[in-house]
């Protein structure tokens, strides 16, 4: 079965034909994040100065950002039908509450004495956001903007493969067509999409201004994949169908089971990944091992962690069968990539007095790395594992929707049946999943005393 | 100077929770007066400063402006009062990420409709009277450099600068020597002195030290516990006040009355007044 991903089909019609579908992903992703800076930013400037009304407006921004994108896609394939449009909305929707949310705190975090001064002067709070608020945060709404453009565009992807459009509907469809070959194609083109993507940020970060050039990219992929009938009563009808959201009794006795099970992949995947990061991690560890070990491991690492969970979902259902096991898998191989990068640059962050120390008696370097650099790295790669453990609770929620198990799984079979009364009713449970995990994570962070975010 | 141009503070009180940071202060403040508001830290002036403007809401009492209450002010109204009672920090508060004559066209903001300060466009009359409000501050050759890489006294000037803009009725200006050197300071305090004797605009300034307040100020006002405990002459303060003001059996008293950005430098710039 396995064979059947090799050799990748590298025939230039195949590439060709492959344009389309990239173009499409990345102008899903331009074309939402457009929308989404349109919204988001105005409703970040409003909270950020703090008109009447802005805390419900910060609740609604943190409260609709855990809806997790692949929920919001499944939920727009039904409203507007199948097709770029439909991701491009679910983009639409999550990167706005991502922008308002992040934009909002960084608002909020800005000096309030030059605000104060603005107010003092008799400028309207809409004066004030614009010369106070954008000019002083300027810089980190930049690189926040790309990091969100970047993954919207990993985003843009995986909504294909709910009927989004895109390089992930036709993995999907490759899949279905037991195309193997070709979905190994599009996995590697994916992994170069989103290395490119890196570079291109970096480039951002450096030139902002670069920024503006992607408006008329974004203004362009709204013209390409506005929906061509906007079927106002159908969406109406649609999501008056999704009201009030009911689960029949099989489902509600089914549900204490499915809830173990995303759990359960979210833990195993977790654990998975954290077994297999630890002895990668050491030999991607540049102060471990020689430099084109640590080298060739990070390539490994990075391809893991190029392919998101879900892409790895579809080709595992196909190699073990629709099901949690596929899911734990497809969770572990991309935190893999995640985790194993974190916990070597938490080896080489390790002060380097006590290694020292240990090297001047003489010990060899397994020796080294046991008794210095692990108990040292060792905070670090809790703090990284947690995380990943919170993340992974969203993930496992969602990776369902390609036949990997959990409550995703309910929410796809429903959407498939037309039972959008069950569909919204796991929609909101997925909903509740997310908010848990993040009060949750919140909670432990805060006990432990870990303030700073690593993401 | 005219009669015009009265504030009337009239018990004011503000509470923070449990705390009243001002407590039933009355004053009268015919217009062109340059007033000194003195007293330790934690008495209340900055509280009694942003309410006059508006920064700070008061919990009862009333002020008023030319006989006009100003704590009923909403919307424009409020916005038009706030341009007319200019402030001047601290910190300064300039935005650091703007330049110079943008930090001093902020202060036009009230005068402009929104979509032109939201493109930013100044008329050719508004940057002119800019330039000329650094100008006579001394700084007009800074006009393009960011705010954030001036010093301090240069700092404090565009902020002088963009208050002159606003064309105020009043200027309050909080603690605006403390984080300056002597020299600046004097600067400082020397222009305030100006647009009070030039322009007829009244200054209500707050000053943690007494000599400063003696050397500039017609009148000074003196807080302690966010009540006010002295109201009058510079000649009036007397040893048994200034105790008063500053809390008693308090060994460093006379160093914090004594000592200031301000020794007898300024003596020879008040002769000229
Ligand atoms: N926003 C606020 N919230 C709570 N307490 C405040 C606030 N502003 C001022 N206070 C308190 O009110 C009192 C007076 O403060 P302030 O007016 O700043 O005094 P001063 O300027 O004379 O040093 C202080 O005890 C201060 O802690
Ligand atoms: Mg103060």
């Amino acid at each position: 079965m396995l064979a059947g991903f090799f050799p990748p089909d590298l025939s230039l019609s195949y590439l060709a034909a492959l344009t389309v579908p990239l173009m499409q992903t990345i102008s899903m992703a331009a074309g939402g994040m457009l929308i989404a800076c349109l919204i988001g930013l105005p409703l970040a400037m409003f909270v950020g100065a703090q008109v009447r009304g802005a805390r419900l407006a910060y609740g609604l921004l943190s409260g609709l950002r855990a809806i997790p994108d692949l929920t919001l896609a499944i939920l727009c394939v039904v409203v507007v039908g199948i097709g770029p449009a439909a991701g491009m909305l679910a983009l639409a929707i999550f990167y706005a509450a991502m922008i308002g949310k992040v934009f909002a705190d960084l608002f909020l975090a800005a000096d309030w004495r030059p605000i104060e001064a603005l107010r003092s002067v008799g400028a309207t709070r809409l004066m004030v956001a614009f010369y106070g608020l954008l000019p002083m945060t300027l810089t980190n709404l930049v690189s926040m903007g790309c990091y969100s453009f970047e993954c919207a565009v990993r985003a843009a992807v995986i909504v294909g493969a709910v009927g989004g459009g895109g390089l992930g509907a036709e993995l999907v469809g490759t899949i279905n067509a037991f195309d193997y070959g070709r979905a190994t194609t599009l996995i590697i083109l994916l992994v170069i999409v989103v290395s490119a993507l890196d570079s291109l940020s970096w480039l951002l970060r450096r030139h902002p201004r670069a920024v503006l050039l992607l408006i008329p990219l974004g203004l362009a992929a709204l013209w390409a994949n506005w929906p061509e009938t906007l079927a106002l009563r159908h969406a109406a009808t649609t999501i008056g169908g999704m009201f009030p959201p009911a689960l029949p009794l099989p489902a509600l006795q089914a549900l204490p089971r499915l809830l173990l099970e995303t759990a359960f992949i979210a833990g195993a995947g977790t654990l998975l990944a954290a077994v297999l990061a630890v002895p990668l991690g050491l030999l991607a560890a540049r102060n471990l091992v020689p430099a084109p070990v640590a080298m060739a491991t990070r390539m490994l690492l990075e391809v893991l962690r190029a392919v998101p969970e879900v892409i790895w979902g579809l080709v595992l259902v196909t190699l073990v069968g629709v099901g949690p096991i596929a899911g734990v898998v497809a969770l572990g191989l991309h935190s893999v990539g995640v985790l194993g990068k974190l916990y070597a640059e938490a080896c080489e962050n390790v002060r380097r007095a006590p290694v020292q120390a240990l090297e001047a008696t003489g010990a060899r370097r397994l020796a080294v790395a046991c008794y210095a650099i692990l108990p040292l790295a060792s905070a670090p790669v809790a703090i990284h594992t947690l995380f990943r453990l919170e993340w992974n609770l969203r993930a496992a929620s969602v990776v369902g929707m390609i036949g990997a198990g959990g409550i995703g799984q309910a929410l796809y079979n429903a959407q498939q049946l037309f039972f959008y009364d069950q569909m919204m009713a796991y929609v909101l449970i997925t909903w509740a999943i997310v908010l848990l995990a993040d009060a949750l994570s919140d909670w432990t962070r805060r006990r432990l005393g870990w303030a700073t975010v690593i993401a | 100077m005219a009669p015009a141009g009265m504030l009337e503070i009239d018990k004011v009180t503000r509470r923070f929770g449990e705390l009243t940071a001002v407590s039933e202060a009355t004053l009268a403040i015919p217009g062109g007066q340059m007033v000194g508001i003195i007293g330790r830290s934690g008495a209340g002036k900055s509280t009694l400063l942003r309410m006059v403007n508006r920064l700070i809401e008061p919990t009862t009492g009333r002020v008023a402006f030319d006989g006009r209450d100003i704590t009923q002010l909403r919307g424009r109204r409020l916005h038009s009062w706030r341009a007319s009672a200019a402030m001047i920090f601290q910190q300064f508060n300039l935005v650091p990420r703007l330049d110079v004559l943008t930090n001093v066209l902020v202060g036009r903001l009230n005068r402009i409709p929104t979509t032109r300060a939201l493109l930013k466009l100044f008329t050719a009359r508004e940057r002119a009277l800019a330039i000329g409000a650094l100008d006579r501050l001394g700084i007009a050759d800074l006009a393009l450099k960011r705010a954030d890489t001036l010093s301090g006294g240069q700092q404090q000037r565009v902020a002088i600068a963009r208050a002159l803009m606003q064309e105020p009725r009043i200027l309050l200006a909080d603690e605006p020597i403390a984080s300056l050197d002597p020299m600046n300071a004097k600067l400082v305090m020397d222009a305030l002195r100006d647009i009070n004797r030039r322009d007829g605009i009244t200054v209500l300034c707050n000053l943690h030290t007494l000599d400063t307040a003696r050397a500039y100020c017609d009148r000074i006002v003196g807080m302690a516990q966010g009540r006010i405990v002295f109201d009058g002459a510079p000649e009036a303060l007397d040893e048994a006040t200034v105790r008063a003001i500053y809390g008693t059996a308090d060994r460093a008293l006379d160093e914090r009355i004594t000592s200031t950005s301000i020794g007898a430098a300024a003596l020879p710039a008040f002769a000229r007044a």
